[in-house]
């Protein structure tokens, strides 16, 4: 079955080990991350979603951010993030295939 | 004490450095230096508290902090002037802040709720409500005259770019950023989407991320940085202005600006590319690019627009794969092979800046090593002593070697000193917030001015300085500065200002407390004292006199006495205690215009250097700093003042000649002049004076002993020490002795506090 995580308020510098550590618990599961009370996205904890985003597609398992607050989308797309991945299931980013 | 307690030690010392940090940054702010970069920092002082907090759920300094902060970032995004009545806000602000970290640390009672709530509020007016005037103060940052939005439409032209440097001929019309945040960036409380963000309100930015460095979950360091964003800024702007939006992360990111579709692309050479906006999408453009350049192709070296400011190497997780080396000649972006590479060499090879690394060290250790180090040196000199008795050649090989084994012992020692050497910045630091609390209690406007923060010194002076200092200012603004409307009535400026500077000076740490207010008021103190009984009615004072009145214990001033100062522990308080560090306080005061109050510290405890000399059969140390010259007296040159007081020429001036020994009491018949050997030595306050010896035997460097701790204080006397032969040497007191010298012909009758 699915996995659910929800993402806390504010995803800074301090939020990010523990969210890598609450992914990774669940890796190899398919997972849904919930970014409904997110309203702050730092740079770190974008690097732990990416970075999961390429652990599950490498598992050939299925994660996907929803839902997602609007402060969530709008600071992802600020990182440039937004081109590969919301909202769909990440296993087709097109950067994956040409990394792979 | 448990883990968990321990890290929370830690971060109470941490958030001691951070308000420190705070409270210099605003004083910053406060005296106009308004940029960024100032702004920046208190910022992240006030979020890396409440981030500490957080993790130790102290509720209530989070939700304080949080408030803090956030008006901080509305500051540093511009989208709030940074005006007089917002930084006097902060001050008082970062007050309440202390107060909670002290709560929080069961230091002290819980913050009164009200304060805190009152300047809560405060705080949000300023952040939400808009009271501050929306006009553009000239000390804004450069960031608030674009008013747009961060996710304009590309196509949109900008508006309102007004700014000369819009039309200088050498500004683009857009620039391509390539920035790879290091974690050091995130650990300083920086963040990659605010940076972002502020490029945004620059002009139209498309952004897009490289992953390609990111490894799976599992390799993943949260704290380290793996992304590189590019941006495409379409703005006519300066690089000044792109490279300002990075200027403090500068040390900790690797940044490229280049110009935007101009020539000079870093590894593409296109004449001919159009200054088209690239869209986000061609991510593989850049990806390709940066192969390209990981990939060894010669023409990356020369990268004419590369600017990566003292990266740290960065760990590859993904080494560039063995791509088909390019032609140094420009290919084709297409062509470019599809694996990417995270870096381009030519960053990672930049030069490294590491930040200073520093360790936590119990002070007990130090302390420790410090006693060894001064048994050590005492020890070395007792082995010189008995190689020198044992007749042993001085050229011998023990000899030499004991010279070099002195070398290193003082090497040795001098780094230990160093060790516990600190800046009174420390003390220096909390000094405003008292100023600002006493100011506010006695309704004077009061400035303080520091200066020589830096000033270096052992710490047991910089910990104990800080009491004296405290009483002193609380003085200095409650009985030297006069009331507002006193000062405009004396044609003064209403706000007064007092000083607070430290220095080096001989050896020693002077520190200067001085007021412009309205002086001593010398008909005042000396009728206080009088009727006190603390001198004759008819006693004649020189003005120098009745200044130091004020030392006397049990005197006070003030007419009516004050929360502030007046609590019954007067200046007598002060100047014992910079007396037990073995230091002077004196005072200087002009009426009307203002007092001096000058303390003069040994800079360590520990050791000083010295010359033994011989006087009746006692061994002294006479400390060096202080010495000017020595030379034998001439007959010719002495000559007696009244017959008794003898007085030496020396360079065309006559200087009073003070007979150690006998001033100590060690004999009782003076020594001949012209027999012993006369050392000039200079006081604190720059007076000149002879001192009579017997002989003079040497120079050493002497760990000092106190006779305080050990026996009592003795006049003349500064502290003890243990000779190579295991003998104890006395250390004089120049200062007292000469003026004690002096004073002995025209003693008054009141025992001066000395």
């Amino acid at each position: 079955m699915t996995d659910a995580i929800v993402l806390a308020t504010v995803l800074d510098m301090n939020a990010a080990e523990p969210l890598k550590a609450e992914l990774l618990a669940r890796r190899g599961q398919p997972v849904t991350v919930d970014a409904s009370n997110v309203e702050r996205l730092g740079g770190l904890c974008l690097q732990v979603l990416l970075s999961a985003r390429k652990t599950w597609a490498a598992d050939g398992v299925d994660l996907t951010i929803t839902p997602q607050s609007q402060g969530f989308s709008e600071q992802w797309t600020t990182f440039g993030a937004s081109e590969t991945n919301v909202p769909d299931p990440l296993a087709q980013d097109p950067l994956e295939g040409a990394l792979a | 004490m448990d883990a968990f307690e321990a890290i929370k030690a830690t971060f109470f010392q941490e958030c001691d450095e951070l308000l420190a940090e705070l409270e210099s940054k605003l004083m910053l702010l406060e005296q106009g230096q308004t940029d960024l970069e100032t702004i920046n920092a208190v910022f992240r002082a006030v979020h890396s508290v409440k981030g500490g907090a957080g993790a130790f759920g102290l509720e209530a300094l989070v939700r304080f902090a949080h408030v803090f902060e956030t008006l901080m970032d509305e500051l540093r995004a511009g989208r709030k002037p940074c005006d007089t009545v917002t930084i006097k806000t902060l001050l008082r602000a970062s007050d309440v802040l202390a107060d909670h970290i002290q709560a929080a640390q069961g230091l002290a009672p819980p913050v009164d709720e009200e304060r805190s709530a009152g300047l809560v509020h405060e705080l949000e007016l300023l952040t939400h409500g808009g009271e501050a005037p929306p006009v553009v103060e000239e000390d804004e940052d450069d960031f608030g005259f674009v008013p747009m939005a961060f996710d304009v439409p590309l196509d949109e032209p900008l508006p309102s770019l007004g700014e000369p440097e819009a039309v200088a001929p050498e500004a683009q019309t857009g620039w391509r950023i390539l920035f790879k945040p290091h974690g050091r960036m995130y650990g300083s409380a920086n963040e990659a989407g605010l940076l972002l963000r502020e490029l945004g309100r620059l002009g139209p930015i498309t952004v897009s991320v490289d992953d390609s460095a990111l490894p799976t979950l599992d390799v993943l360091v949260a704290e380290d940085g793996y992304l590189t964003w590019t941006i495409d800024l379409t703005a006519a702007i300066e690089e000044k202005v792109v490279r300002e939006v990075f200027d403090f992360v500068e040390a900790d990111c690797d940044l490229t600006i280049s110009p935007l579709g101009g020539g000079a692309e870093p590894v593409l050479a296109f004449e001919d590319e159009p200054p088209a906006v690239l869209p986000a999408s061609d991510e593989l453009d850049i990806a390709a690019l940066l192969a390209k350049a990981a990939g060894g192709a010669p023409a990356a070296e020369p990268a004419p627009v590369a600017v990566a400011p003292a990266p740290a190497p960065e760990p590859e997780p993904e080494p560039a794969p063995a791509a088909p080396a390019p032609a140094p000649a420009p290919a084709p972006v297409a062509a470019a092979p599809a694996p990417v590479a995270p870096i381009p060499p030519a960053q990672v090879a930049a030069p490294v800046a590491p930040a200073p690394v520093t360790i936590r060290v119990d002070l007990d250790r130090v302390d420790r090593l410090i006693n060894v180090v001064g048994e050590l040196v005492i020890q070395q000199a007792m082995l010189s002593q008995r190689v020198l008795e044992s007749g042993l050649a001085r050229s011998s090989g023990i000899a030499l070697g004991l010279e070099d084994l002195e070398l290193l012992t003082r090497e040795i020692q001098d780094s230990v000193m160093a060790i516990r050497a600190q800046p009174v910045k420390s003390v220096f630091q909390r000094m405003p917030r008292l100023v600002r609390e006493v100011a506010d209690m006695v309704s004077k406007q009061v400035r303080l001015v520091t200066a020589g923060e830096d000033t270096e010194v052992d710490k047991t002076v910089v910990e104990r300085l800080a009491e004296p200092i405290t009483h002193m200012l609380r003085n200095a603004i409650d009985h030297g500065l006069e009331t507002p409307d006193e000062r405009v009535a004396a044609g003064k400026t209403a706000e007064g200002t007092v000083r607070l500077a430290a220095l080096h000076r001989s050896g020693r740490i002077v520190i200067e407390i001085s007021d412009d207010g309205r002086g001593i008021n010398r008909e005042r103190v000396k009728k206080i004292a009088i009727d006190k009984g603390l001198v004759a009615p008819d006693a004649a004072l020189t003005d120098e006199q009745i200044d130091n009145l004020i030392f006397l214990p049990g005197f006070s001033t003030a007419a009516v006495v004050s929360d502030i100062s007046g609590r019954g522990v007067g200046m007598d308080v002060v100047k014992r205690s910079i007396q037990a560090l073995g230091g002077r306080i004196s005072i200087s005061s002009v009426p009307g215009k203002g007092s001096t109050f000058t303390l003069s510290l040994p800079l360590t405890l520990a050791v000083l250097d010295g010359m033994v000399v011989s006087a009746a059969d006692q061994i002294l140390i006479a400390p060096l700093p202080a010495i000017v010259e020595s030379l034998t007296p001439q007959e010719g040159d002495l000559h007696y003042v009244g017959g008794v007081d003898p007085v030496i020429r020396f360079r065309d001036r006559f200087l009073p000649l003070i007979d150690v020994a006998m001033t100590m009491g060690f004999r009782d018949t003076p020594v001949v002049p012209s027999e012993g050997v006369a050392v000039v030595v200079e006081t604190e306050g720059g007076q000149q004076a002879a001192l009579l010896f017997d002989a003079i035997q040497g120079q050493r460097q002497v760990v000092i002993k106190s006779l305080e701790t050990n026996y009592q204080q003795v006049e003349g006397i500064a502290a003890a020490t243990i000779l190579g032969d295991g003998r104890v040497a006395l250390i004089l007191d120049v200062d007292v002795l000469v003026t004690d010298m002096r004073r002995r012909s025209s003693r008054p009758d009141f025992k001066l506090a000395s």
